[in-house]
């Protein structure tokens, strides 16, 4: 026991492969701190770990990803240590972090901070937020079209599709907003299904919502509800329709039953951070927007669901894709602009 | 029971014995952690030198190990209080994410305008409720001898439950990405004691509560009355100490402190309620209560410990290649070795019972 837990210990160290430590022009390390969760959930932390690793590599910048177990009463602790011990890029994926950063921020003016998916003041706080409306508006307008084919297998023909939040909120209706726009631009009589879970650790629930939606005539059931969808997930599997997976790639979760996936490319973020770090172009003060055209958000590359989705659909996505990203398509963002008519 | 042992023998003796006691589990620790790191090629010497360093190296990080060793202070007594009286309580860690829960629920719902009130009305709705929580497995262990084991663990996933339903849901902050409650107060948040370390006024409260189980525990009769129970419960019947009075009384206690504890988390550390309240305080303040054999100054050696290893194995990470993994290889094989003594009190209450 005490024995494999050594190698395994020794095969992570291996395996972690600090990549060159050169001093790349004297640019002073990177700390990337993992959220709850840690290294090895397959999701957000590993993804993010990818890109960070990645970073190093490009700008032989020295790294170090950072773990706690008590990341949430820690975070302030570490992050203050790593400023003091030299680091002058830190990176936190945990949202908790982003009060005491935005303090951290002030006493070390030099240090240069990055916080996720929220916003924070400071000349040297970078905030990253991703463009989730407009990922989910392409998935909307995925579902939107594979609804009314019958020939697709488990398809009823009926313009209804849903969608499930974890708890009405402005950060969590942004997804909705944006697929409910997708959708209505494929077909404008189309009914978008919403309902909220309030919870986002109760995959019972989600099971049970998904059902009732699927029993009312949906076939595409999108989740926007964290843990909760797992269940949504396993619901489209038993009824043999489809979800729409959200944050990672969760296609493999049901393969066949999951139709594609909004994933947020928080690696992208991460690495594109150190490259802009590393030319001395930090980006302090700034809300880094990762939408599409920053290749922030995107969807899955459908590696199951591919071939039964006529060829034309996914043209017509990519093309709207092109558009988002041309600025001919305006998605409405829920976290700026407030609630739009078509939805309150 | 450590003071049944000092009976005819010389206080430095047992001094000696209790040092022993508290270092062993660590110097094993410290041995396996070195076979592993020269297993993976490091020089133990080097690594426990950085870790060293990272928990008492500056004033900044002695006061970073003491935060980390705060929330320890409460668990650890809360577990040794009930231990001491042979009643195995494993609940405290529910107990505690509960206090945190209404602490800051107390230090965001209630206007700002009642400023520093607002401390004590929180510390004491939180005291209450832990105390009504940990009330309910010490009336069944004391009336229907409904195993306190069982209950009060699965007490614990209750409250999980509970605590993770409402931060989700009801209590969940507008503007929040994640599941956390809004911000308490500023008026309510406990005050720093060395900024801008995050070591705040809890560790003070936890000095005072180790300060007072231990007086408490030596020198009052119901402190007395109540390892008698642990140690021979026939004998105490015989001389007229109520059972099941000792029980109600001993789980009360701990829940009153596993709700300080919580409050002075939620106040004091994180100003909120979040998901990853605890990453297992009430566990390893089991761990902190048999490394310290149940004495005032053991828990206090073993919280401090507890979070020096918390505190320094996160930011060696910053300056070496050393994996968390070492970390929790040295608490774990702590722990295995402080629950050495746990074999002793469950067989002590197995004889009891009898």
């Amino acid at each position: 026991m005490l024995k494999s837990t050594a190698i395994a210990c020794g095969l992570a160290i291996l395996g972690m492969g600090m990549p060159t430590m050169a001093n790349a022009a004297d640019v002073a390390p990177a700390a990337l701190i993992i959220a709850q969760g840690g290294l090895g959930d397959g999701s957000w932390n590993d993804t993010a770990n990818a890109g960070f690793q990645a970073g190093l590599k490009n700008t032989g910048i020295e790294g170090r990803p950072i773990e706690s177990k008590d990341v949430a009463a820690q975070g302030e602790e570490i992050m203050r240590r790593a400023a003091d011990g030299g680091f002058g890029l830190v990176i936190s994926l945990e949202w908790i972090h982003g009060e005491p950063m935005e303090k951290l921020a002030v006493d070390y003016p030099d240090a240069n901070w990055v916080i996720m998916n929220q916003t924070r003041k400071g000349d040297n706080v970078a905030s990253v937020v991703f463009g989730e409306h407009e990922g989910s508006y392409l998935a909307g307008a995925l579902a939107a079209q594979v609804t009314t084919d019958e020939s697709i297998k488990g398809i009823n023909g009926k313009p209804v599709i849903g969608v499930i939040g974890g708890v009405k909120a402005p950060g969590i209706d942004k997804f909705i907003v944006g697929y409910i726009q997708g959708a209505k631009a494929i077909n404008p009589d189309i009914e978008v299904k919403v309902a909220y879970s309030d919870s986002f650790g109760d995959p019972a629930k989600g099971q049970q919502m998904a059902k009732a939606m699927f029993d009312e005539g949906a076939d595409i059931v999108y989740q926007v509800a964290g843990g909760t969808g797992i269940g949504i997930i396993e619901a489209a599997k038993a009824a043999g329709a489809y979800a729409i997976g959200v944050d990672t790639d969760q296609d493999g979760m049901a393969p066949g039953n999951v139709l594609t996936s909004m994933i947020k490319r928080v690696d992208v973020a991460v690495e594109d951070i150190i490259n802009n770090y590393a030319d001395g172009k930090f980006p302090g003060g700034e809300v880094m927007d990762f939408g599409l055209a920053q290749n922030g958000v995107a969807l899955s590359d459908m590696k199951h669901t591919k071939d039964m989705i006529p060829a034309a659909y996914l043209e017509k996505v990519d093309a709207l894709k092109a558009d988002i990203v041309d600025g001919k398509i305006e998605v409405w963002d829920v976290s700026t602009q407030g609630y739009p008519d078509f939805f309150q | 029971m450590a003071e049944a042992a000092s009976i005819g023998r010389s206080p430095l003796m047992d001094w000696f014995d209790k040092g022993i006691g508290l270092a062993f589990p660590f110097i094993v620790a410290l041995v396996v952690a070195a076979v592993v790191l020269l297993a993976i090629g490091e020089n133990p010497l080097d690594v426990f030198a950085l870790m060293f360093a990272e928990s008492f190296g500056t004033q900044r990080r002695i006061a970073a190990t003491l935060s980390a060793a705060t929330p320890l202070l409460f668990t650890g007594v809360a577990t040794a209080i009930c231990f001491r009286s042979g009643v195995f309580n494993v609940g405290v860690e529910g107990a505690l994410v509960i206090g945190g829960l209404c602490a800051a629920f107390i230090g965001f719902t209630l206007p700002a305008a009642l400023g520093l009130t607002l401390i004590p009305l929180a510390f004491g709705f939180a005291a209450l409720v832990s105390a009504i929580w940990l009330l309910v497995p010490g009336f069944l262990l004391a009336r229907y001898e409904v195993d306190e084991v069982v209950s009060t663990l699965m007490l614990n996933f209750v409250a999980f439950g509970i605590t993770g339903y409402l931060v989700n849901g009801p209590l969940l902050s507008e503007i929040s990405g994640n599941n956390v409650t809004p911000l308490v107060h500023e008026a309510a948040q406990l005050p720093r004691l060395m900024p801008p370390s995050t070591l705040h006024t809890g560790f003070l409260i936890g000095v005072l509560v180790v300060i007072l189980y231990g007086v408490w525990a030596r020198r009052t009769p119901s402190g007395f009355e109540a390892a008698l129970v642990g140690q021979n419960k026939r004998f105490s019947s015989a001389v007229g100490i109520s059972i099941p009075a000792t029980i109600i009384l001993v789980m009360v206690l701990s829940g009153v402190i596993s709700g300080l504890g919580g409050a002075s988390h939620a106040l004091g550390q994180l100003h909120r309620f979040a998901d990853g309240f605890s990453p297992g305080y009430g566990f390893t303040g089991m761990a902190v209560a048999l490394l310290g054999r149940n004495n005032a100054i053991g828990i206090f050696l073993g919280a401090v410990l507890f979070g020096a290893l918390a505190s320094a194995g996160t930011t060696v990470q910053l300056f070496s290649d050393i994996p968390l993994d070492i970390v929790n290889i040295i608490e774990g094989t702590v722990m295995i070795f402080a629950v050495v003594e746990l074999g002793r009190i469950s067989l002590k209450r197995w004889r009891a019972r009898r």
